[in-house]
């Protein structure tokens, strides 16, 4: 009998969920819209990022910089190709979709592309050294950025057009989480944790442990492109300095809050960390002293990450005391 | 008659001053099981680590089937057929028993990465494939019981046995093991022993064995090579190394008895 496997199943019904919802986005109140696509985006980062630093435990510090490949060359898509390709009018909705989703494909492949040229040299370097490389990584990026003046220079790109919704955001927040998922459960990505717990043991079995690396930083560059692509077309403006250092280091955050290797944990902490500081506007100028604080109070209470469950751990208690029950 | 599985040439390599391993000429055939022993910083370990090109030999060769491994990255030795235990083990703390052994079923895969999100047939049924063979080794083990627990989390001996039966995954034709009875009791020893007397007889063709113990050398090995200070002083049967004099001098430094055989 043909069964159609799990995870794809996951992935349509919130591919269609996203979709329904998209339809009843001009009914919600746009703040909150915008709180929901900046989730959505911050989980892309974040999960991509967690194939890299905490799957393959890699330290990288360059996801901004990979995010603003996507975002700059997805930007350059739409607003190079959109008006010779839809016309004066603008195209039709379709059209438009068709023309983002082409830009976000591209902008997530020249991330990837960016992703294999820094890390073939660099994942030959480990820990802080490795951290290092991707942090100037990102650094000659921006500055690359601040200094085309095509591209807008320090000033930026602007007038990129509005495509960003909920139906994009969360289908490829959708995609990111399964493809991250499916590969590290699949007996090759098995091969990801082995090299980060021991890279002479993962070789002694026959793991090729360098291209683990790049396949990690290539696929996690590619996810992070796209999610420069949306943001770029949510925002409609970019700046260089929208994806300084700054940004690499709340990406990261939000993987060691979620718990390295934890792509539920990820998930619940990209959530938590888009959705508090906005809680906080409440407090005004003390925001982000208590969002700092409440970070490092995250840290001392639950230091392997704020949701680092083992759930194979309470599965199995619960099933115990079912049974139990059940006598 | 075909080219040995091992075959070491005048392999030698040196650490700056210090000669490691000094011109050591040493075969394995198929079917051998053959033990490597020597006092410590003999130079075993070294060995091994030439054999898997963790380290690269100064001079000599290393060859397998007739084809020299140098230069190869040691995930692709163990491609060619050879794959290792460690002294200190080496099981991936994060993973599962089950999924220590699965990882070492990659060379055997027969599915692409992309396919793992594409899921169609051939994707599960190569999962399946994989899942049903590392169970079937687990179970031959008696590891069977431990499949969802986290591999650090065994007694000392099983994760040993796990060890090993990581690298069987792998379907080596030559097995190197690097000191097995390290740390344990004498009842452990014997089922050791056993173990490696199956796994010559069931798994794998040829073996090579670094080893202290020489209870357990001597009552699993068809000849033995003894290491002194990285150059090979003798080698033979067991009971020809029991009694050579040069290698009671290597172990005790004078000509006396052979009781040390008996630890």
């Amino acid at each position: 009998m043909k069964r159609i496997p799990t995870p794809l199943i996951a992935l349509v019904a919130t591919v269609l969920a996203a979709f329904g919802v998209s339809f009843f986005s001009d009914r919600i109140d746009p703040y909150y819209l915008d709180v929901m696509i900046g989730v959505g985006i911050n989980v892309i980062l974040a999960v991509s990022l967690n194939l890299v630093n905490g799957y393959t435990g890699q330290f990288s510090l360059g996801h901004a910089g990979f995010m603003s490949v996507g975002a700059y060359l997805s930007a350059a898509v739409t607003l190079l190709a959109g008006p010779r390709l839809l016309g004066e009018d603008g195209g039709t909705a379709l059209q438009q979709g068709l023309l983002f989703l082409a830009a976000l494909v591209m902008g997530g492949a020249g991330a990837a592309l960016a992703g294999l040229a820094v890390g073939i040299p660099s994942l030959r370097l480990k820990g802080d050294y490795l951290a290092l490389v991707t942090l100037g990584f990102g650094e000659i990026i921006r500055v690359i950025f601040q200094n085309v003046e095509s591209l807008g220079g320090a000033l930026g790109l602007n007038g990129i057009p509005n495509y960003t919704n909920v139906f994009w955001v969360y289908a490829f927040a959708a995609l990111t989480v399964f493809t991250v998922v499916c590969l590290v459960r699949s007996t090759y990505g098995r091969g990801f944790l082995a090299t980060q717990d021991d890279e002479i043991a993962a070789e002694a079995v026959g793991i090729d442990t360098t291209r683990y690396k790049i396949v990690a930083f290539v696929v996690g560059a590619f996810f992070a492109g796209v999610a420069g692509g949306l943001y770029g077309h949510f925002k409609l403006t970019i700046t260089p300095t929208g994806f300084d250092f700054t940004k690499s280091i709340e990406i990261v955050v939000m993987v060691i809050l979620g718990g390295m290797g934890n792509t539920p944990g990820v998930i619940l902490a990209a959530i938590l960390l888009t959705v508090l500081p906005e809680m906080l506007r409440a407090v005004e100028q003390y925001r982000m002293v208590l969002y700092s604080l409440l970070l490092i109070v995250l840290m001392l209470v639950r230091p392997k990450g704020l949701f680092n469950f083992n759930f194979t751990a309470i599965a199995a208690r619960l099933r115990w005391r079912y049974l139990a029950a059940r006598k | 008659m075909a080219a040995p599985i091992l075959q070491l040439e005048k392999a030698t390599i040196r650490f700056g001053g210090l000669t490691a391993v000094n011109a050591l000429d040493l075969v394995v055939n198929e079917g051998d099981l053959v033990g490597l022993i020597g006092p410590n910083g003999a130079g075993k370990t070294t060995v091994f680590n030439l054999v898997t090109c963790v380290y690269e030999t100064t001079s000599g060769t290393v060859r397998s089937n007739g084809a020299s491994l140098t230069g190869l990255r040691p995930n692709e030795v163990v491609e060619a057929g050879i794959a290792r235990t460690f002294q200190n083990i080496r099981l991936f703390r994060s993973l599962t028993v089950f999924d220590n052994v699965r990882v070492a079923c990659n060379l055997h895969r027969t599915s692409a990465p992309v396919q793992a999100l594409v899921r169609m047939s051939a994707f599960r049924n190569d999962e399946a494939a994989i899942a049903r063979r590392v169970e079937e080794l687990l179970e031959l083990f008696h590891l069977g019981r431990y499949r969802d627990a986290p591999a650090t989390s065994l007694p000392y001996g099983e994760q040993r046995r796990l060890e090993i039966v990581r690298c069987l995954a792998t379907q080596p034709k030559l097995l190197l093991l690097d000191e097995p009875a390290a740390g344990m009791n004498p009842t452990e020893k014997g089922e050791l022993m056993a173990l490696i007397k199956r796994i010559h007889r069931e798994f794998v063709p040829s073996i090579l064995l670094v080893e202290h113990s020489m209870r357990v050398v001597m009552g699993v090995c068809q000849r033995v090579a003894v290491l002194d200070y990285g150059v090979k002083i003798a080698e033979g049967t067991p009971e020809e190394i029991r009694n050579d004099p040069t290698v009671i001098e290597a172990y005790l430094g004078e000509p006396h008895g052979s009781s040390w055989a008996h630890h």
